[in-house]
């Protein structure tokens, strides 16, 4: 406490003295010279003070802000994104076997059509070059007959079909929307988990996770443009080269 | 080997399964049993008599390359031709699968004429060797 006092006298001791001075000897102008100086000196300290505690509170609002992101992030957003993706999982999964179900029903009617019309084109030539008699002509007539309305039949189904196959690609609208949001909200995760690490200052290097081997094992997935995982091939033939050169 | 091969088509993905088997089909094979990952399909080739593996490397469970080595370490099944066919892409995978014993690797996408291809190159390397 004495520590405290002696301080005090140190600091504004001579002020005082000063002030008093003045006031004694009637020195107006000294007088309220020498009050600014000591009013100035106290709240500079004062307004330092005052500026530490704002940029903790600050930091202190900012980080509780973030941490409150995150955790909305972890708790409902990232599961959520899990959810989507899933989603689109399950619409390309969807897209895919209604395409193939769409050109498998086209397949038996294409190769109908095909066989019959080649059968009549054959017959038709030896009618165009008088080669065929009277029963062969009705025979071709009755062919026609029966092959024209379910060539037409059958071609319009094709055409429905390949109509159904350019819909149902509309799948890649819906799954690019859905990705553009995850997209989104790992962007806003990186963010949010940079600002924390600036904020908690920790300074320590990002560790890797061990286990590069089990991801070779087990695989990195289709090759994605500006994601590298090491030197790829580019193609089937970059294959054949690489296993040629490892005498396959 | 003949048009009566059976086949194992290992695939975590039923569309991708059914375009191999469609394209196997297409190629008069008509005898194509399907798997979703090595430890599906494992007990499969144990049991039964397959002629042909075809597998991706990806999966969830058993990966592709486990499943190789596995087949290659079991007496019984360690001379199956295996095709990898895998939208993995690195040159050290590749090589790794060499390792391991692959007859052939296809590159996803593929085309139905290079799956014809490699699987005609596989057939004629083994008749050559026997």
């Amino acid at each position: 406490m004495s520590n405290g006092i002696s301080a005090l006298q140190e600091e504004f001791g001579g002020s005082i003295a000063a002030l008093a001075g003045a006031l004694a000897a009637g020195d107006e102008p000294r007088f309220l010279a020498e009050l600014d100086a000591l009013v100035q000196r106290r709240e500079s300290s004062l307004f330092s003070e005052l500026q530490k505690l704002t940029s903790d509170l600050q930091g202190a609002l900012n980080r509780f802000r973030i941490d409150s992101r995150l955790v909305d992030l972890a708790e409902k957003e990232v599961p959520d994104a899990r959810h989507r993706l899933d989603h689109v999982l399950k619409l390309t999964d969807e897209a895919a076997h209604r395409t193939m179900d769409l050109v498998e029903q086209c397949g038996p009617l294409a190769e109908r059509t095909s066989l019959q019309a080649a059968e009549l084109v054959k017959l038709w030539h030896r009618f165009r070059r008088r080669e065929i008699d009277v029963q062969s002509f009705r025979d071709m007539v009755a062919r026609m007959d029966t092959f024209l309305p379910a060539a037409s039949v059958d071609m319009d189904r094709v055409r429905v079909n390949l109509n159904e196959v350019v819909l149902a690609q509309g799948y890649q609208d819906l799954s690019g929307q859905i990705i553009r949001g995850v997209m989104k909200l790992v962007g806003e995760l990186e963010v949010a988990l940079v600002e924390l690490v600036r904020l908690s200052k920790s300074g320590r290097e990002r560790q890797r996770v061990a286990g590069g081997n089990d991801e070779t094992r087990r695989g990195y997935g289709p090759v994605v443009p500006g994601v590298a995982h090491g030197p790829a091939v580019s193609d089937q033939d970059d294959v054949d080269a690489l296993l040629s050169g490892l005498g396959m | 080997m003949s048009k009566d091969m059976k086949f194992l088509v290992v695939d975590d993905f039923s569309t991708m399964r059914r375009i191999i088997k469609n394209l196997l089909n297409d190629l008069g094979y008509g005898n194509v049993t399907e798997a979703d990952d090595g430890a599906t399909a494992l007990p499969m080739l144990q049991a039964g008599s397959f002629d042909f593996l075809i597998t991706d490397w990806n999966m969830p469970g058993m990966p592709g390359l486990d499943l190789l080595k596995a087949v290659r370490a079991d007496a019984r099944l360690a001379k199956m031709p295996v095709l990898m066919l895998t939208a993995e892409a690195k040159r050290e995978q590749i090589i790794e699968a060499a390792q391991a014993g692959v007859n052939g690797y296809v590159i996803k996408p593929f085309t139905a004429v290079t799956l014809k291809e490699k699987i005609d190159k596989i057939l004629e390397t083994r008749a050559n060797a026997a």
